[in-house]
């Protein structure tokens, strides 16, 4: 009889080897270990056996079931995978297509030229203040010491309301009106949109962005003018930028300055963007005049501070090399959608 | 401003510095200069030449000319000068031989114009004086950089910079004294703030003539027009002192009396340059017995012009109130090299300096010439400018850097300020009086003089010591930059546009232009409103991009302007060629995205929009803007659909900051009902219908389909559900009649 279940068992294995479906597995394990298969049909002759042989084969029996049904799983395992894996192969999926949807759109340049530098004035210890479009004589003009008849107002082509009121020529009014609200001692920018009665061509536009800037503190010196002016310029130009002061007059500053930086493409060694100077204008500065301190209700005996001056527009057509200033407001999507 | 940089080495003594090296240190230390540009280079090789033979060339208007030169031996050149004949002295340029006609010509007789010393071409030069003219270069300076120093409008006020600057002499151009005996004219000052002084002199014996060579090379190199050898003596003075002058003709002028007065209301003038002017009181002018001669300070009368004739001149040489004649200039809109001098405030003191000098060169250039009794000088004594106190501790603060007492006092002392030491590092600063009108009024002033010419170079760059402090924020600009991030991540582009919109684009969008700001002076007739929406900019850009794209989307964030405020507004818009409906859908979802739980609600169409796309959006009870589709005949080649958000509403309606709810802990009941209502029943209104008090948690929009009589069917899921308890369907049957109910009661007829 042991000779009998080794065969069974044997015969098993081998039909099991060769089932290549899981019907055929099924049909191997009903066969063999089914209630009516032929492994319970052998142990119903155990009966006739002594109780030692008896409990001899019954483990032998139980055994080769065992090893029977670990083997069927595993078949079965086998095939399952097989067939998922087969399935998988049938499910590719090009993931070169082309995303579906809206692409993202765009933010101006400069939008983004200008959030760059407010995050980066704020990581300074300035507030970003905002000041009207629509301003008074008195901010625009009065304010920072170039009173009505001064010659000074020329420098500045002016949109003039009819109601008296003008369209800022600069952001220099949101001086006085920090001045006024923050108090001294004072760090603050103000960017935004200005705007100059000029010709429009290539390079001249009656609106454009600039960022105003300006520190009050006591002591303020044209020593601390340079080192913060060089400090946000090499973080703006993001590498070591050389500056240099030069005379430049402007009423709301005493001393003023013309700040130029040292060529970035050339290096100052002379080249055509520097019109071989090796010198770039980039912005006015100065210190603030003790007018326009008195303006704003510090008193210049107490506070000094410096202010400069800075051209976002410029800034971002030097940035991204954009060579005509009407681009900015021309609402061209084939020019805004490239930034 | 032009500088000839040979007319600056005769007043700074041994200058050596190179023309390109000085506008470097220009640059630096005084002000912008734009360029150095040489003149007269052909003089370089010019040489005298004397006319010693001629002979013609046939029919041809030529001529064969033999010329001696000292510098180059005989020559023989083709000439076709007509004033070209044997005796004549002139000059010789060497420019290589070549055959004209069949002669052989060898080099050229030179006009001044092909000199490059002045604009006559219509001949060849006559030289009367020895030929000693030779390569000048010009300095430009830009003019915007002057505006604070009137004593940089002549070449003696940046000789002494440069003096300054390079440590050399300076040399003071006038010499001659006036003569003492009464003048022969009077002069009458009406008021003396708006003619601090009034100087003349009166010149007989006058010849008018052109001026000599050198004195046109000069005027030509900056850009003068020589004219006569009497105008080009006042415009020379003008270039050299800064002082502008004019010189009429004495015969010309009415009675022995010159009077400056203020303009009668209506009066009229006629100007050299042609031009006739209206005047009214705020206008200075000089006048005779018979009216007006000169506009003060801009410009001279035709009358009492200098013309071939005038045998006897008064030479003015005054001084006007910079505003006054500022208000003259930009009124009549003619600027002119005298008026852009005086609205820098000029000397007074100058005048006198300016005759001397004109007397000087008057006796050069119109031989003969004698001066007429002496000089008239009207004018009320001015207190001398205060001086400045100046602590030098003050100065090193100021400056961030320590300057030696001793090298303050020398850089103030090289520019004419007077110094006194009054204590221990205290100074008491005199302003001389060129500096003194406007320019240098206060300590800081001094400052900038001592920085300049130490070089702001030499200034160590040094960090503040300032405690450091959190600035405060900004969160209406924190917020329009999410707006932007948002709209930007969902596809739309940001567009500037401009703040300007013409009358006819502002009542195309509903606004009365007598409403709006207006601009005074605007850049073109069709842009002088302040836009008072975002809609006209965007609808063009709209309109525009159409051009290049089958779809896109955009959006702006800008300023309106009113007349009582600035209201910054999000527009964003949708362009396709399709139905319209996505693109109103979308900015929705774009407008709920930047505001969670807002609703638009139909409204009646204004003109510009599609009659039945409009809508108002509304946050709570708050309208915030707008959401439509422009009416298709404003965009014809596909559909635009509009969102237009007020971003203070936006901003102030932002939910306050979450407050945490209990997770729900029995689970809720779902029914689906249908409602049949008229074709254009909204949504919106169905579920406004069923009331919110009765377990219902959520009313969910699930399809809608039109019935063949027209009318809308729309079906909803309704989620119903309690916070202590799972519901009983009986509990639930209940809520789902009294929703079908409300709606019945709302006209609705429900299908479910």
């Amino acid at each position: 009889m042991q000779e009998i279940i080794e065969k069974l068992h044997q015969d098993a294995l081998a039909q099991l080897a060769e089932a290549a479906t899981l019907e055929a597995v099924e049909a191997v394990r009903v066969d063999a270990l089914g209630r009516k298969g032929k492994l319970a049909e052998i142990s119903k002759q155990f009966g006739r056996l002594a109780p030692e042989e008896r409990a001899r084969l019954g483990k032998l029996l139980n055994t080769a079931k065992q090893e029977l049904e670990s083997n069927i799983d595993s078949r079965i395992a086998a095939l399952e995978s097989a067939a998922l894996d087969k399935r998988l192969e049938s499910e590719w999926i090009d993931l070169t297509t082309p995303a579906p949807g809206i692409r993202p759109g765009s933010l101006h340049p400069v939008t983004q030229v200008q959030k760059e530098l407010e995050e980066l004035f704020r990581s300074m210890g300035f507030a970003v203040l905002d000041g009207p479009e629509v301003e008074s004589e008195y901010y625009n003009f009065d304010a920072l010491n170039i009173p009505g008849d001064h010659p000074a107002r020329d420098m500045q082509d002016t949109f003039w309301l009819k109601d008296g009121r003008l369209l800022r020529t600069h952001t220099s009014p949101v001086q006085v009106r920090g001045l006024e609200t923050l108090k001294p001692p004072l760090k603050m920018i103000a960017p935004g949109r200005v705007f100059r009665n000029e010709e429009v061509d290539a390079s001249h536009e009656h609106t454009f962005y600039q960022l105003e800037g300006m520190m009050v503190d006591r002591d303020v010196s044209v020593a601390h003018l340079i080192y913060f002016m060089k400090t946000f310029l090499s973080a703006i130009f993001k590498r070591d930028v050389t500056v240099r002061l030069r005379p430049g007059f402007f009423p709301f500053v005493e001393p003023g300055f013309e700040l130029d930086i040292q060529c970035l493409i050339c290096g100052g060694k002379g080249c055509p963007v520097c019109k071989q100077s090796g010198w770039v204008e980039l912005c006015p500065c100065g210190l603030v005049h003790p007018a326009v301190l008195r303006y704003g209700g510090a008193d210049p005996e107490e506070w000094s501070g410096f202010a400069f001056g800075l051209g976002l527009t410029r800034l971002a057509m030097m940035r991204y090399g954009i060579d005509d200033i009407r681009l900015f407001t021309g609402g061209d999507l084939r020019f805004l959608k490239q930034f | 401003m032009k500088f000839s940089y040979n007319w600056l080495r005769e007043m700074v003594d041994g200058l050596d510095t190179s023309a390109s090296e000085l506008e470097r240190l220009m640059t630096i230390k005084t002000a912008e200069c734009e360029g150095v540009e040489e003149v007269g280079a052909a003089l370089a090789d010019a040489s005298e030449a004397i006319v010693v033979a001629m002979e013609t060339m046939g029919a041809s208007h030529n001529r064969k000319a033999t010329v001696e030169t000292p510098r180059y031996g005989q020559k023989t050149v083709v000439c076709g000068a007509p004033n070209c004949r044997v005796g004549m002295r002139t000059v010789y340029l060497p420019v290589g031989k070549k055959i004209i006609e069949g002669i052989e010509s060898d080099g050229m007789l030179a006009s001044a114009a092909e000199l490059g010393i002045g604009r006559d071409h219509s001949g060849i030069v006559e030289l009367h004086e020895p030929f000693k003219l030779i390569a000048d270069h010009v300095i430009e300076v830009d003019n915007k950089s002057l505006t604070h120093r009137p004593d940089l409008w002549g070449h003696y006020g940046m000789a002494r910079e440069v003096a300054a600057i390079t440590g050399n002499k300076l040399v003071d151009p006038v010499r001659a004294e006036l003569p003492s005996s009464d003048a022969p004219i009077k002069v009458t000052v009406e008021d003396f703030a708006l003619c601090p002084r009034y100087s003349a002199l009166v010149f007989e014996n006058v010849t008018i003539q052109p001026s000599p060579l050198w004195l046109q090379y000069r005027l030509e190199a900056i850009g003068l027009n020589p004219i006569s050898n009497i105008v080009d003596v006042t415009n020379f003075v003008m270039a050299e002192l800064a002082q502008p002058m004019h010189a009429f003709d004495a015969d010309k002028l009415h009675g022995g009396e010159i009077i400056v007065r203020t303009a009668r209301n209506g009066e009229k003038f006629a100007a050299l340059n042609g031009e006739s002017y209206e005047l009214d009181s705020s206008n200075l002018v000089i006048a005779d017995k018979a009216g007006a001669v000169a506009l003060a300070g801009v410009i001279g009368g035709a009358v009492s012009a200098i013309s071939d004739s005038t045998t006897r001149i008064v030479l003015e040489s005054a001084c006007f109130n910079a505003s006054s004649v500022r208000k003259t200039s930009s009124k009549i809109k003619l600027r002119t090299d005298a008026s852009m001098r005086f609205e820098k405030s000029q000397d007074p003191a100058n005048t006198i300096r300016g005759l001397k000098r004109a007397l000087q060169l008057l006796q050069e250039v119109s031989p003969g010439i004698r001066v007429a009794g002496g000089v008239v000088d009207a004018y009320r004594p001015q207190p001398a400018p205060a001086p400045i106190a100046l602590n030098l501790d003050w100065l090193d603060r100021k400056i961030g850097k320590a300057v030696p007492a001793v090298e303050v006092r020398k850089i103030l002392e090289s520019l004419e300020f007077r110094v006194e030491e009054t204590g221990p590092r205290e100074f008491r600063v005199h302003v001389p009086s060129w500096r003194a009108t406007k320019d240098v009024t206060i300590k800081d002033d001094l400052a900038e003089e001592v920085g300049r010419m130490i070089g702001y170079g030499t200034i160590t760059p040094t960090a503040p010591l300032a405690p450091a402090r959190v600035p405060p924020a900004n969160e209406e600009r924190a917020f329009h930059h999410r707006v932007r991030e948002t709209a930007a991540s969902q596809g739309f582009s940001e567009i500037y546009n401009y703040s300007f919109i013409s009358e006819d684009r502002a009542r195309a969008f509903g606004f009365d232009p007598a409403e709006l700001v207006q601009v005074a002076n605007p850049i073109a007739a069709d842009q002088n409103l302040l836009r008072p929406t975002l809609l006209a900019g965007v609808w063009k850009s709209i309109v525009d991009n159409t051009r290049n794209f089958d779809s896109f989307r955009l959006f702006e964030i800008g300023r309106e302007i009113h007349k009582d405020r600035e209201i910054p507004h999000f527009t964003a818009a949708i362009f396709a060629k399709d139905d319209g409906m996505a693109g109103l859908l979308e900015l929705k979802r774009l407008a709920d995205c930047l505001l969670r739980g807002i609703r638009v609600e139909p409204a009646a169409a204004q003109s510009y929009e599609h009659p039945q796309r409009a809508g108002d959006v509304y946050f709570g009870d708050t309208r915030i803007g707008r959401l439509f589709e422009f009416h298709p005949r404003m965009v014809e080649s596909g559909r635009a659909a509009v969102l237009d958000l007020d971003l203070p509403l936006l901003q102030k309606s932002q939910p306050p900051v979450a407050r945490y709810q209990a997770l729900r802990r029995f689970p809720t009941s779902a029914f689906d009902i249908t409602v049949v209502g008229e074709a254009r029943a909204t949504i919106g209104a169905v579920q406004s219908a069923i009331p919110r008090s009765s377990g219902i948690l959520s009313i969910d929009f699930l399809r809608e389909f039109e019935l063949p009589d027209g009318r809308r069917s729309l079906s909803f899921r309704i989620t119903a559900g309690a916070s202590d308890r799972t519901l009983s369907s009986e509990e639930v049957g209940a809520i789902r009649a009294s929703a079908i109910e409300a709606l019945t009661r709302s006209g609705y007829e429900s299908r479910s």
